[in-house]
């Protein structure tokens, strides 16, 4: 458990570093209540959630153990879109909120495909490891907010008015990709990838190619070739969030050669 | 000293209103651009309604005018210009008006603004700046873009190339296009106000038969540099831009001439609210040093007389563009059914 709230904090770290600390706009599947910006105060629920969420999970697993294939699973997708800790990981760090989705469908596909026991007991683990991660993650995000090194968490979109911010939110919007595929909806995951490059990236590839031409050549196959036709494909989550990570490595190159451009450019007067 | 130049200016344009308005005019038609020295400072609350612009450009000229005009309190809401469009249409139905200014980086969207009365009239001095041809009484357009073939250097010469867009369909030469991509769809606009919806609706039926796809104009421009197409569809800047990263690209433009193959567009601004601060404002943006700035920094075409195109960019007054109202580029819904009727979509 301290390992892996060792490890999510190492993650946030990055994470926090490379948004220049702040949160993004939240899109949460449920309604994102006020509680995601006053972590702290809602720590314990969100423990008692974590719990509850294992146990439950847990009982789905005994209960296929015991009954076979008649174990409900659609419940663990109600179950964990009924808790506020939903909203509070989701505004907070999307990779691990994908991994916690990438979890339930893990077990939920294991028992509806009739798989042995012990392979359903394989991912449920990694369902808790991700769980537990993501209480991590939140946890740390709560230390940020109290010394207001987290901006308040939007619920409405924001636009991004410079080249850079808006790389920075394509890389947000990759990671809710990916979220979105782990829950399944891989034409809401597809539709995300289009609009992202239309409404976003298509903005700041204009001034991008200046700098490097090959760069945006390998970002446009991946927007309109590599990531859709592996979301069509029902490729692996992870293979997905591979693409995915290469994606924000680039993107994170782009950004750089943005500001630097933005240093050089004349004055309008 | 600045509102003396600027009163200076405007009668040297025939601005002011004790001149005979045939006077006015003719010296009007011979109105150049100015420069931010000559405006009159800023003063006052401003909230401008803009459209997704070139990746933060807007922003820097936004930016720069704030800076210079410190009294100027420039409240600004973001989004894609379709939705801001909605949204000014939706506020008057409502009775409010939350935007002073509206700069639109596409003027089909000015078009549905100026047809609900929502648009003031601005001054003729201020109108006369702008190139002949794209003088509106209700909008200005800002900077301009116009359509071109790009083609690769390896595979054609520009002779090779016809100069009817319409002849295209017919030819032998490989194209690519991106029929979801917004600029195509108002250059099927402008050529189904042209031609009519048969003789579109062949021509995409037409080229669609050695055609090949693309998400995005850049996308057009890039496999046309590959050598996977012999020409594209696309607008001016994204071969400007790839030839600037990329100076050996093989890569050229071509121009139809008097038909929507090189249709003009321009982005736009408009005023909502009464008084001098909203027209001032818009005289920032036609400054020499604005349209400059935006030509030099994002290959647009500089709208105001005077100014010189992006470099690599003939002179507007060599090519033949269509007359085209370019707020008729607005109803696209016709376009948009056509294309999907024959498949393109």
């Amino acid at each position: 458990m301290t390992k892996l709230i060792r490890h999510s904090r190492s993650l946030f770290i990055v994470l926090s570093l490379s948004l220049g600390l702040v949160s993004q706009p939240s899109l949460a599947n449920g309604e994102v209540g006020e509680h995601v910006n006053n972590l702290h105060a809602h720590l314990s629920q969100y423990t008692e959630e974590v719990s509850w969420l294992v146990n439950k999970f847990d009982a789905v697993v005994d209960s296929y153990q015991k009954a076979g294939k008649e174990a409900n699973t659609d419940v663990m997708i109600e179950y964990w879109e009924e808790v506020n800790f939903h909203a509070a990981i989701e505004t907070n760090y999307v990779p691990v909120y994908a991994l916690i989705w990438q979890g339930i469908y893990g077990v939920k596909q294991a028992i509806d495909q009739g798989v042995p026991v012990a392979k359903v007991r394989e991912e449920q683990l990694k369902l808790e490891q991700a769980l537990f991660q993501a209480l991590g993650a939140v946890k740390l995000a709560a230390q940020y907010q109290q010394q207001g090194l987290l901006a308040k968490v939007q619920t409405t979109e924001t636009e991004m008015a410079s080249g850079p911010q808006t790389l920075e939110e394509i890389k947000h919007q990759l990671d809710r990709v990916v979220a979105k595929y782990a829950e399944k909806l891989v034409d809401v995951a597809t539709t995300m990838v289009h609009d992202t490059y239309l409404q976003r990236f298509e903005g700041v590839e204009g001034a991008l190619i200046e700098q490097d031409a090959a760069l945006v050549e390998s970002l446009e196959k991946d927007f309109n070739v590599t990531l859709p036709k592996a979301l069509q494909a029902q490729a692996d989550v992870e293979e997905v969030r591979q693409i995915v990570q290469s994606m924000q490595a680039k993107l994170h190159e782009a950004k750089a050669l943005l500001e630097k451009a933005e240093k050089n450019r004349q004055d309008v007067f | 000293m600045q509102r003396r130049t600027f009163i200076q200016s405007l009668a040297a344009v025939g601005a002011l209103g004790f001149l005979p308005s045939g006077v006015s005019r003719a010296l009007a038609q011979e109105a150049q651009a100015l420069s931010v020295e000559q405006l009159p400072a800023l003063e006052g609350n401003l909230t401008l309604y803009l459209g997704r612009g070139e990746g933060g450009l807007y922003e820097n000229v936004l930016d720069a005018i704030r800076k210079r005009n410190p009294k100027l309190n420039l409240q600004i809401r973001r989004g894609a210009t379709a939705a801001l469009t909605n949204t000014i249409v939706a506020e008057a139905k409502a009775g409010v008006r939350r935007a002073d200014l509206f700069w639109a980086v596409d003027s089909g969207a000015i078009g549905l603004i100026t047809d609900e009365g929502l648009a003031r009239e601005l001054p003729t001095d201020l109108t006369a700046q702008l190139k002949t041809g794209f003088q509106y009484p209700r909008w200005t357009p800002v900077t301009g873009r116009i359509r071109t073939l790009p083609f690769n250097t390896e595979k054609l010469s520009k002779e090779q190339i016809p100069d009817s867009i319409m002849a295209l369909a017919d030819s032998k030469l490989s194209i690519g296009w991106a029929p979801a991509y917004a600029a195509f769809q108002s250059f099927v606009t402008a050529m189904r106000l042209l031609e009519g919806e048969k003789a579109t609706a062949d021509w995409l039926r037409g080229v669609s038969r050695h055609a090949k796809t693309y998400a995005g104009e850049l996308g057009v421009v890039m496999g046309v540099e590959r050598g996977e197409v012999d020409l594209g569809l696309a607008n001016h800047y994204y071969t400007l831009r790839l030839k600037s990263g990329k100076p050996d690209a093989r890569l050229d433009l071509a121009f139809t001439r008097n038909d929507a193959g090189c249709l003009v567009n321009a982005s736009g601004v408009l005023a909502l609210s009464e008084g001098d601060l909203p027209i001032n404002f818009i005289r920032y943006l036609l400054t020499k040093e604005v349209q400059s700035y935006l030509s030099s920094e994002a290959y647009e075409i500089p709208m105001v007389s005077g100014l010189s195109p992006p470099e690599g960019l003939p002179l507007l007054s060599s090519l033949s563009p269509p007359k085209v109202d370019l707020r008729q580029l607005a109803d696209l819904r016709p376009t948009l059914s056509l294309m999907r009727k024959v498949g393109v979509l």
